[in-house]
C-alpha cells in the first residue's frame, strides 16, 4: 500500500499542474488516501494508478440452494455451467430442470410460471421466451462484495416486528 | 410465527392473482395484508431502472423500504418478465456507502483543490457552487459554465436542466451522456427521415418472419427484447435470425446466420445489400418513386479529433460541410453502390460470400418482412451517421418500413435517452421537440412557451460531451455539473483528455450521484443524490413508449433528487446575475427575481398546485416547492411537441397506463409512424408520408466504406472493443453494489481467441495490461467466456471501477454525431 | 447433493391461478377445483374468471394438482400467476 502510495504521488505530479506542496511528502500521501475515501469500488486507489487485479474467481459449485430474497427472484444456479450450453438446437439445463426430467436428476423443476406464454395461456411445455436461462439466472463466484448492502427482506422485517411486539 | 407467515405469503398470492383477473382483494385476504402493521405491503409500478427496453415492474414497499419487485404483467412490453438485473431492482438503493451529505474538498476548513472531502451542509454547498459559477461568468461569460446531464435523467429533470443552462445561464454548453450512446441515431433520424425516433414499435416482434442484429447483443443488452425475438423464431419455423458482429457473443446462439466482420467494413456490408437488391432487380419502384429521393452525401470527414490531430489536418471535409449533400438520381446511385460487389464485400469485411447472400435476400425477398436491430456497434461508430442512413437504406429501397415486421429499429440504450435527452432536447445544439439552437425561428418557439424575451436563447451550439472533457481540460470550461453519470469511467481516453480537466485547478466540478463513483473521486464537490423509485419521475423508452411513477420511498436522509437540486440551486441567482442589461430591458418585470421565480415559479411550471399531487403518495419534491412541479414541468415540456408530431397524452393519464406511445392523438397512442391508418400525421390517401420531411420524402443517402481511426498495426496489433455485460450496468456503480450481481461476475477480463494468448505466451487467468498510445489498463486473460472473439481482436468490458479500460480508447467521433467511437483501437497486450 | 425427497420434504408451497372456465360450465370448473386436495377459492369476476390458490408440499405436488383442474373440460384457459416456496425446516432461514 505504502508503495503504491508513492508511486501515485509521483504521477500525480506528472498529471496535475500548478500545485502548490507545502506540506510533506507523507502528510500528502495521506491526504490523497483520504481523498479516496470516496473510491470505494476500486479500493481507495487513485484514478490514475491501479491495484494489482485479483486472480479469477471460481464459480460456487456447492449445489446448495441459495434463499431468495422475495418471491419473484430468480433462483441462483448453485453449481458450474461450464460448457452447458444453450442454443437454438439445444438447451443443456432443461436435460435436468425439465418437468419430466427431475424425478432421474433429482434437479428442482421449472416453475410453473414458465409454463405461460406471453398472453398468460398455460402450454404443455416450457414457453419460448423462457429459453434463455441464463437471462434471469445467474451463477455465483466466490468473490466477496466489495461494498455491503442493506436491503432486508420482507421476511426479516416481519420477524424483527414480530418479535419487538412478542412481549404479549 | 411459522402459521402467520404461511397467511401471509397466501395472502400475496391470492393478492397477485387477483389483480391479474382484475377482481378486488377478497376480504380475508385484504384483512390479513392491512389488518396488522406486521405485514402491510404496498405495491406499485415504476418502469425498470435499467435499459432501453423499458420494462416495467411493481415495486413492494413495506415500512419505507423497498422489499421486492416483480416483472409486471400488466406491460405489454415484458409481460411479466425481467432480466437478472432488473429482477435485482429492489437491491440498487441500498449500497451502504450511499452518500447522505454534501461533500467538498477542504483544507482547514476551507475549499482547497487538492483538500480532503468533508462533510458541508446543502447550504453551503449551495453557496461554494454559486460563488463559483458567478465567478465563471465573470470571467469567461457563459461559454464557461457546462452541464452534463444523462439519458436516465427523469424527463422533468432534463426539462428543468435546459431551461436552467440555457434561458437562465444562456450557455448551450449542456449535453447529455446520451451523446456516446445515441447520438449518431439522432443524426441518421434527422438526416433520413427529418425527425427523430423510430417509426416502428416493439410489437414488430411478433410480427416479422426475419431478424437481423447489426452489431447489437440482444441477448445480453435487450433482454426482454430478446425474450420476445426468441419466442418468435421458436414459435414460427419460418423465421430467420440473422447476427453479424466484430465478436461471438450470446445472441450468436440463436443465429442462423452468424457473420464476423472487420470492425467498420459493416459500411461496406449495407452498401452490398443495397447493390444486390438493385442488381437482382428487387427494387420497390413505386414506393421508391413515391416516397424516397436520392443524395449524395459529403465524404473524408475526419474523426471528431483535436484540429491538431495528423488524422484532421489529413481530412479535406471536417469542416462545417460535414454533414452537407447534394440530389441525385436512382442512376447514379445505383451505379455508386455497384462497386459493393460480392467478391470485394467479402475480402474486405471477412464474411463469405454465401452468408453476405443469405443475408441479402432477407431484405431483397419481398415477402420477407424483415427487422433490422442496431445499437452501439453502429452509433458508436466515426462513421455512425452513416451506418444509420445506409441500413434506412435498404429498407427503404424495398419499401420495408412502417408496417409490422418490416421495421429498422434502432435500439436505445438508457432507460430514457429517447424520453429525456433527445425528446427533451438536452443536447448542445438543441431544444425541445427535435428543435435547434441554430434556427431563429425555434429559439422563437421556446422564447414564447417559456415567456422570456427575443435572443434569451444563445444561438451557437455549445460543447458536446467529448469538446466538454477537451475544453476543460484546455481551461475554457470553469464551472462543470455532472450529473447522473459516471463520465470519468465512461468517457474515451481517460489518461489526456478526462482526468486532467476535472483536476485543472481553473475549474470547479460538482458531481451529483447517490453513490461515491470514480468521477466522484474526480470532483470538488459530490452532492448526495436520491434515486429511482425515491423521486417521482417519467421515461422514455426505445419504442417512444412514456412511463411514469410515483416517488414510493423517501430518500436517505440528506439525499436529494437531481430534480430539486437544479431547481433549489436556481434559487441563488438574480436575473441581473446571469442576463445582460439589454436583455432584461426587453422584459423589465423580471428585474429583482430569481431564476427560480422566472424558469420555474412564476412559468406555467408552477401552474399545479399541491392540491393535484395524488394524498397517498409521496412527492418530497413538489411539497419543498410547494406547487406540483413534476406536473408543471412535463405539460409545459408537452406543448413543444403536441401538434408536431409529437404529442404527449396529459400528465396524469401516463400514472394510470403502462406507458403509451407517442404521438397519442386523440387519447390513442402510434404504433407505426409515417403510415396511412397508424399514423395521424400522414397525410390522407398518401400511404406513406416522411413528414419530417418537406417534400414528405425520406432520403436514401449514398455513403462509402472509409477506414476506423485507429486500426492495428505492427506494435499496436489489436482491435478493441469495449461494451458492457449482462449482468452489470454501464458502469456498475448500482449493479456491482448487489451481492448477487457482484458475484455472477466480479471482474472485468479481457475476452481473447485461445491462439492469441498462445502467440503472446500467455494463458486464462495470466495477469496483462492492456497498452494503448494512450494509457494502459491491467486485468487478467479469458479465453473461454461468453464472449468469442476472432484472433485479432479483443473486448474488455467497461463496469469495473477498478479496471478502467477507458484510459486505452480513443476520443475519435463521428464528426456529424459527435458520438465517440468505443468499439474501435489499435492496442497490444503484454504480459505483466 | 439436493434435498428433494418427496414425501418428506420440509416445504410449503402455495400457488395461485386464474382460471377462465366455459362460462354455462362455472359451477361445475368450481366444483372441480374445490375436490382437489389443498386448494381454496377466493373470488369469482363477473366474467366467470376464477381466482384460487394450490397448496402443497413440492413442485410435483402442485404440478400434479393443477394438472388435474386443467384438464377438466370446462376450462378454457388456466393461467398460473404466482408461486412461493416456504422453507420450514428447523434449519437456520437461508439468506
Amino acid at each position: 500500500m505504502k508503495i503504491s502510495n508513492i508511486k501515485s504521488i509521483v504521477t500525480s505530479l506528472l498529471v496535475l499542474s500548478c500545485m502548490a506542496i507545502s506540506t510533506s511528502f507523507t502528510a500528502f500521501a495521506t491526504d490523497k488516501a483520504e481523498i479516496n475515501t470516496v473510491a470505494t469500488l476500486r479500493d481507495h486507489t487513485e484514478i490514475t494508478t491501479q491495484q494489482e487485479p485479483n486472480r479469477i474467481h471460481k464459480v460456487i459449485n456447492k449445489d446448495i440452494k441459495q434463499g431468495r430474497n422475495y418471491p419473484m427472484q430468480p433462483p441462483i444456479i448453485p453449481h458450474t455451467i461450464r460448457s452447458y450450453e444453450v442454443n437454438k438446437n439445444n438447451n443443456k439445463c432443461m436435460s435436468c430442470h425439465s418437468r419430466h426430467r427431475t424425478e432421474k436428476s433429482q434437479a428442482p423443476m421449472v416453475s410453473v410460471t414458465h409454463y405461460m406464454d406471453r398472453d398468460g395461456n398455460f402450454l404443455a411445455d416450457v414457453s419460448p421466451r423462457r429459453y434463455f436461462c441464463n437471462q434471469c439466472h445467474v451463477t455465483q463466484l466466490d468473490a466477496e462484495p466489495l461494498v455491503e448492502n442493506t436491503f432486508i427482506d420482507m421476511n426479516s422485517l416481519m420477524k424483527s416486528k414480530t418479535a419487538n411486539t412478542d412481549q404479549h | 410465527m411459522t402459521l402467520n407467515r404461511r397467511e401471509f405469503i397466501k395472502a400475496n398470492a391470492i393478492a397477485a392473482a387477483a389483480a391479474v383477473a382484475g377482481v378486488s382483494v377478497p376480504a380475508m385476504a385484504s384483512n390479513l395484508i392491512t389488518s396488522s402493521d406486521i405485514t402491510k405491503l404496498k405495491w406499485d409500478k415504476a418502469p425498470c431502472r435499467f435499459c432501453g427496453t423499458g420494462c416495467s415492474v411493481n415495486v413492494g414497499v413495506m415500512d419505507g423500504k423497498v422489499v421486492a419487485t416483480h416483472g409486471d404483467i400488466k406491460s405489454p412490453v415484458n409481460k411479466g418478465l425481467n432480466c437478472v438485473k432488473g429482477y435485482f431492482l429492489s437491491k440498487i438503493m441500498y449500497g451502504k456507502d450511499r452518500l447522505t451529505q454534501p461533500l467538498l474538498r477542504m483544507t482547514n476548513g476551507k475549499y482547497d483543490k487538492e483538500g480532503q472531502f468533508s462533510p458541508i451542509s446543502w447550504d453551503q454547498a449551495f453557496d461554494v457552487m454559486a460563488e463559483k459559477a458567478k465567478d465563471a461568468l465573470k470571467k469567461g461569460g457563459p461559454e464557461a459554465l457546462g452541464m452534463f446531464g444523462s439519458g436516465q435523467w427523469t424527463v422533468q429533470e432534463g426539462y428543468a436542466a435546459v431551461k436552467l443552462m440555457k434561458a437562465g445561464f444562456r450557455t448551450n454548453n449542456i449535453d447529455p451522456n446520451a451523446r456516446h450512446c445515441m447520438a449518431s441515431a439522432v443524426g441518421g433520424f434527422m438526416r433520413t427521415f427529418g425527425i427523430d425516433e423510430p417509426m416502428g414499435c416493439y410489437d414488430d416482434l411478433e410480427a416479422a418472419d426475419a431478424f437481423v442484429l447489426w452489431g447489437s447483443n440482444m441477448a445480453e443488452m435487450h433482454p426482454i427484447l430478446w425474450t420476445r425475438l426468441t419466442d418468435r423464431r421458436l414459435s414460427a419455423p419460418h423465421v430467420r435470425v440473422a447476427v453479424l458482429s466484430t465478436f461471438e457473443h450470446r445472441s450468436f446462439d440463436l443465429a442462423d446466420n452468424g457473420m464476423i466482420f472487420t470492425p467498420q467494413t459493416d459500411l461496406a456490408i449495407l452498401n452490398y445489400i443495397a447493390n444486390y437488391i438493385i442488381e437482382t432487380d428487387r427494387v420497390n419502384k413505386d414506393f421508391v418513386t413515391k416516397h424516397t429521393n436520392f443524395r449524395l452525401g459529403e465524404t473524408d470527414i475526419g474523426y471528431g479529433l483535436r484540429p491538431e490531430h495528423p488524422l484532421e489536418q489529413k481530412a479535406k471535409n471536417n469542416g462545417e460541410t460535414a454533414g452537407s449533400s447534394t440530389e441525385i438520381d436512382f442512376d447514379t446511385y445505383a451505379k455508386f453502390v455497384s462497386t459493393y460487389t460480392a467478391e470485394y464485400t467479402s475480402k474486405l469485411s471477412g464474411v463469405p460470400e454465401h452468408k453476405l447472400k443469405e443475408l441479402a435476400e432477407l431484405y431483397a425477398d419481398p415477402k420477407v418482412k424483415v427487422t433490422s436491430f442496431w445499437t452501439m456497434g453502429f452509433n458508436q461508430h466515426t462513421r455512425g451517421v452513416w451506418a444509420n442512413n445506409l441500413v434506412y437504406n435498404i429498407h427503404l429501397l424495398t419499401g420495408k418500413i412502417s408496417t409490422p415486421g418490416n421495421s429498422p429499429f434502432s435500439l436505445t440504450g438508457q432507460p430514457s435517452a429517447c424520453g429525456t435527452a433527445r425528446e427533451v432536447g438536452t443536447f448542445s445544439h438543441r431544444l425541445p421537440a427535435d428543435l435547434v439552437v441554430k434556427n431563429p425561428k425555434h429559439r422563437k418557439i421556446a422564447e414564447k412557451i417559456w415567456g422570456l424575451p427575443d435572443g434569451t436563447v444563445p444561438p451557437k451550439p455549445g460543447y458536446h460531451a467529448a469538446l466538454q472533457n477537451r475544453m476543460l481540460k484546455d481551461g475554457k470550461l470553469n464551472f462543470y455539473w455532472v450529473q447522473c453519470n459516471n463520465n470519468m469511467q465512461a468517457a474515451a481516453n481517460i489518461n489526456e483528455e478526462a482526468y486532467p480537466g476535472y483536476r485543472n485547478p481553473k475549474n470547479f466540478i460538482v458531481v451529483s450521484d447517490p453513490y461515491p463513483t470514480v468521477t466522484a473521486q474526480s470532483a470538488d464537490l459530490i452532492l448526495p443524490t436520491a434515486m429511482w423509485v425515491e423521486k417521482e419521475g417519467v421515461y422514455g423508452n426505445a419504442e417512444r413508449r412514456t412511463q411514469a411513477w410515483y416517488q414510493m420511498v423517501k430518500s436517505p436522509e440528506g439525499a436529494q433528487s437531481d430534480l430539486w437540486q437544479l431547481v433549489e440551486f436556481s434559487k441563488r441567482f438574480k436575473i441581473e446575475d446571469v442576463w445582460p442589461e439589454e436583455l432584461i430591458a426587453k422584459q423589465p418585470e423580471v428585474r429583482g427575481k430569481t431564476l427560480f421565480d422566472v424558469l420555474y415559479k412564476d412559468s406555467s411550471v408552477g401552474k399545479y398546485s399541491l392540491d393535484e399531487v395524488p394524498e397517498d403518495h409521496l412527492n418530497d419534491d413538489a411539497r419543498a416547492f410547494g406547487f406540483y412541479i413534476q406536473k408543471g414541468l412535463f405539460e409545459e415540456y408537452a406543448t413543444f411537441g403536441r401538434g408536431h408530431g409529437h404529442d404527449l397524452a396529459p400528465y396524469d393519464r401516463y400514472h394510470q397506463e403502462r406507458g403509451l406511445r407517442w404521438p397519442v392523438v386523440n387519447g390513442k397512442e402510434t404504433q407505426w409512424r409515417f403510415k396511412e391508418g397508424t399514423d395521424p400525421y400522414v397525410k390522407k390517401g398518401s400511404g406513406w408520408d416522411f413528414y419530417g420531411h418537406k417534400d414528405g420524402r425520406a432520403r436514401i443517402f449514398a455513403l462509402p466504406y472509409e477506414p476506423a481511426a485507429e486500426s492495428p498495426d505492427e506494435e499496436y496489433d489489436l482491435w478493441l472493443s469495449t461494451g458492457r455485460v449482462l449482468e452489470h450496468w454501464h458502469s456498475g456503480s448500482m449493479t456491482q453494489r448487489v451481492p448477487e450481481l457482484y458475484k455472477a461476475m466480479p471482474d472485468a477480463l479481457v475476452y481473447m481467441h485461445p491462439d492469441d494468448a498462445k502467440a503472446r505466451n500467455m494463458r486464462r487467468g495470466d495477469l496483462v495490461k492492456l497498452v494503448s498510445r494512450r494509457g494502459e489498463v491491467q486485468t487478467r486473460v479469458e479465453t473461454r467466456g461468453r464472449n468469442k472473439p476472432p484472433i485479432g481482436l479483443v473486448y474488455m468490458p467497461w463496469f469495473d471501477a477498478s479496471r478502467l479500460v477507458n484510459k486505452v480508447t480513443l476520443d475519435a467521433t463521428d464528426p456529424l454525431s459527435k458520438q465517440t467511437d468505443y468499439k474501435k483501437c489499435a492496442i497490444k497486450i503484454v504480459k505483466v | 447433493m439436493t434435498k428433494n425427497n418427496e414425501s418428506t420434504t420440509d416445504e410449503y408451497h402455495v400457488a395461485s391461478f386464474v382460471a377462465y372456465p366455459i362460462f354455462e360450465q362455472l359451477a361445475e370448473v368450481q366444483e372441480a377445483i374445490t375436490t382437489v386436495d389443498g386448494t381454496e377459492i377466493h373470488a369469482t369476476s363477473e366474467e366467470g374468471k376464477i381466482v384460487f390458490t394450490i397448496e402443497g408440499h413440492s413442485y410435483k405436488d402442485i404440478g400434479n394438482k393443477m394438472d388435474t383442474i386443467r384438464h377438466h373440460q370446462g376450462v378454457i384457459n388456466l393461467s398460473p400467476v404466482y408461486h412461493q416456496i416456504l422453507d420450514e425446516s428447523t434449519e437456520s432461514e437461508s439468506h
